[in-house]
């Protein structure tokens, strides 16, 4: 009889021995230049982007009335920063986060006799440190940025920034950690943390000195403004997730850290290629979310239904639920954001964008079948932009009921007959323009049937970069256009106008817009075809010689 | 010329099947185990609305050979992966040798050989089988990861990233691996996919070696040189048990052909 091994220290120091040497061999196959040049290209990125920021704060310090609501009302805002963390951290912990090993460690070394606390707290520190440090960067600029219009140093700003922020990436990661490895119940814990946030939106929205449950956090931020002893409680809080966290890592779950081991390594290459599109499937598979296995309503067989618009119908009524609340809550959200930009926040336009943005690539999930299955696409005997162009057919009409649920919370916020109309006139369209945004980032990212993303490969890297970013940021930046008229609505009643007619106006300019994208998704393969054509013809000409 | 030892036929010594890891591991203590090598009680897993085995009872002795039939997606998979640990049951209880299967003893105890071989990316085959031994204890692993390589025809490659092999070398690799610790109970899901006839003869005779040394063998396979040799086997057939009975009083040929029908 064979005799099981014993659980000794030989195990564990075969763990540091494989550490060591992995690292080894890390080292000797990096790509110095290659780390550099990203270095070089995030502190650009980073630069420009505290520029931009640094131009919305703007210089002016703020009047007293103005440092008076800081001093009332920041704690709780920025309390909502930190519920929202937890709240991240309690799902992505629901979800089988926050840690993502490589398949090979679960399969060989979490399979072991060695105790998976020893194995995991490892990678759970690092993952600890990690988003510490982008929350304590993300903190100290934001802090910096504050400086420049609140009383008190610089220096005191951006530390009392950088705490916060490291604070709220320490939350999120203690807090999925403490989730999993107590293995709390999802429905239960995520029912608890949406009420803590709840409860500190309210906080934040209405002007009350009453408490809300994350005050400390925001109050610990405002520092440089007035200090309390009391809000040290936030940093122990911290300290006291993230340990129990550390302490509960050895009770993961094996099934979940195998599940997110290969897909993690997909998303981080489709966040790398700003395949957002792909970054959203990913998530979905993350969170093990499934369509139904039986539809909402089971459509009749009818021999006459044409089969697209059939097929269209068969994949959206098996949405799970929670895929459409999520629909409906980022409808909802614009809605919000839409009324706060008529209020004067116009920011808010941005965020009302990407929100429908991301809502249209949920909902165009039946051309992004078709896009993702290109074997397929290209044996069906229709022209391949007639069938995407028929693919977005029932996903159109399944737009109207998110559109009233859109102008139905526009209508909780702003009480008024008028508000109906406008919000039906603005928000079609936007929502019509978020989706316009996806299809894009769909349809763009379909093999090309003209073999030019090959020849992409032989482009000078400052030109393959530039056209990469222009197919990553044209579609968002369609989207947004389309959430742009409600500001000319906020122009026309402040000049006296008809806010009906001022929604009218504008929304016709978004309505051609999406002809246009219509347009493009019909003839793209086309165009695209006539362009070669012109273009080898010109290098024909020129050189004699016929293009490949 | 390779750093690492020689396979005893290399060193000019008498050919021999690999060297039975029974005689290194006899200095080792004897753990009292309790009667069933391996025991769900109404096991069942789900995901979400989609049932993947239904509440499954049963019991595998020590030293069993029980191979595992069914066709795709019948359940074996989601069984072994139970069993191993990987996998979380929606409900009821799996022990191994008493054992939870997540526990240390039952890690020690089981070794799971999956149906899609993963490796490190950045570790040799000969690195990997230094990793797993030392991790389970074995002191005089160089020697034994010598001679398996060796036998299953990996020896020369010993220095190779396993992750660039073929499918059939990536088979051999995994299960020089699954070897290479001690065991008690193998849980092996469709070993013979890929291997060649070579590759299958050797497998064979590691499991046999195995068998000998009075390891129990849990397999999913419809390999019928392997399926004949077993003493037991189990059907299943979307998620439920539709056959369990020795060897000698089962059609096997017949159980073997609806499999592969209904997998069709």
């Amino acid at each position: 009889m064979k005799t099981v091994s014993r659980v000794n220290s030989l195990g564990l120091d075969a763990v540091t021995a494989l550490r060591t040497t992995r690292r080894k061999h890390r080292v000797e196959e990096m790509e110095w230049f290659e780390a550099l040049y990203r270095v070089y290209l995030a502190a650009i990125v980073i630069g420009g982007a505290i520029l931009f920021l640094s131009g919305l704060v703007k210089d002016t310090p703020l009047s007293t009335a103005e440092l008076s609501v800081v001093a009332q009302r920041g704690p709780h805002v920025l309390g909502v920063v930190i519920a929202v963390a937890l709240f991240i951290g309690i799902r992505s912990g629901n979800n089988g986060g926050p840690l993502a090993v490589e398949e090979a460690e679960v399969r060989h070394l979490l399979l072991a006799p060695v105790p998976h606390s020893l194995v995991l707290r490892r990678p759970a520190i690092q993952r600890l440190r990690s988003t510490a440090f982008s929350g304590a960067a993300a903190g100290a600029i934001a802090g910096q940025l504050a400086s420049r219009r609140l009383p008190g140093s610089f220096a005191a700003w951006a530390f009392y920034g950088a705490v916060f922020g490291l604070c709220a990436g320490l939350i999120v990661v203690g807090g999925a950690l403490l989730s999993h490895g107590l293995r709390f119940n999802k429905l239960l814990s995520s029912l608890v943390v949406s009420a803590l946030v709840a409860w500190q939106v309210a906080m934040a929205v209405q002007h009350t000195s009453f408490p809300g449950p994350f005050d400390a956090f925001g109050s610990m931020a405002l520092w440089p403004l007035h200090q309390e002893a009391i809000d040290l409680v936030a940093v122990i809080v911290t300290i006291v997730i993230c340990a129990s966290g550390i302490f509960t890592v050895g009770n993961l779950s094996l099934e979940a850290l195998s599940r997110r081991s290969s897909l993690v390594s997909q998303l981080r290459f489709a966040v790398t290629l700003q395949d957002l599109r792909t970054v959203v499937l990913l998530r979905r598979q993350l969170s093990q979310e499934q369509m139904r296995k039986t539809p909402w309503l089971t459509l009749k067989r009818v021999a006459k239904t044409p089969p697209i618009p059939r097929r269209g119908f068969q994949s959206l009524l098996k949405f799970p639920a929670r895929r459409i609340v999520r629909m409906e809550l980022l409808i909802a959200v614009a809605a919000m954001c839409q009324v706060w930009a008529y209020r004067g926040t116009t920011p808010a336009v941005i965020v009302s964008g990407l929100c429908l943005f991301v809502f249209g690539l949920e909902i165009i999930e039946p051309l992004s079948q078709e896009v993702d299955k290109p074997d397929r696409t290209d044996a069906i005997p229709i022209e391949r932009g007639e069938l995407m162009l028929r693919h977005l057919i029932v996903p159109t009409l399944f737009l109207l009921p998110f559109t009233a649920l859109g102008v139905l919370v526009a209508y909780l916020f702003e009480p008024d007959a008028i508000t109906l109309a406008v919000a039906l006139i603005v928000g079609l369209p936007a929502i019509g323009a978020g989706t316009a945004g996806a299809i894009i980032n769909a349809v763009k990212g379909a093999p090309d049937p003209l073999g030019q993303t090959n020849e992409r490969m032989f482009m000078p890297p400052e030109v393959a970069g530039m056209t990469t970013m222009t197919r990553a940021v044209w579609p968002p930046i369609v989207a947004i256009l389309g959430s742009l008229p409600i500001l000319a609505v906020r122009t026309g009643v402040h000049h006296g106008d008809n806010a009906v007619g001022a929604a009218l106006r504008t929304a016709i300019g978004v309505v051609l817009l999406l002809a246009f994208v219509g347009a493009w998704v019909r003839h793209r393969d086309a165009a695209r075809q006539w362009w070669k054509t012109f273009v080898d013809g010109g290098k024909q000409s020129a050189f004699g010689q016929p293009g490949k | 010329m390779s750093r690492h030892p020689q396979p005893p036929h290399r060193r000019n010594e008498e050919t021999s099947a690999p060297t039975s890891s029974k005689k290194k591991r006899a200095q080792e203590p004897v753990v009292q185990l309790p009667p069933a090598a391996l025991e769900a009680h109404n096991v069942a897993k789900d995901y979400g609305d989609a049932p993947a085995l239904h509440p499954l009872t049963l019991r595998i002795e020590h030293g069993q050979r029980v191979a595992l039939l069914g066709h795709n997606g019948s359940g074996k998979t989601t069984l072994m992966r139970i069993a191993s640990g990987l996998l979380d049951a929606s409900s009821g209880k799996v022990t191994l040798s008493g054992h939870a299967p997540q526990s240390l003893e039952a890690r020690a105890f089981t070794s799971y050989l999956a149906d899609t071989p993963t490796f490190y990316d950045d570790l040799s085959l000969w690195e990997h089988l230094e990793f797993i031994a030392r991790l389970h204890g074995v002191e005089e692993w160089d020697q034994l990861a010598a001679d398996l390589l060796d036998h299953l025809g990996l020896y020369e490659r010993a220095d190779e990233l396993p992750n660039r092999f073929s499918r059939g070398l990536r088979q051999k690799a995994a299960i020089a691996i699954a070897f290479i610790r001690p065991f008690e109970l193998l849980l092996v899901d469709e070993p013979f996919v890929g291997l060649d006839a070579s590759g299958k003869e050797a497998l064979l005779a590691l499991f046999d070696q195995a068998a000998a040394d009075g390891a129990t063998l849990v397999v999913a396979t419809h390999e019928l040189s392997f399926v004949n040799k077993v003493e037991r086997i189990i059907a299943l057939r979307d998620g439920a048990v539709i056959h369990d009975g020795p060897q000698g009083e089962t059609n096997v040929d017949a159980l073997v052909r609806a499999d592969a029908t209904a997998s069709e």
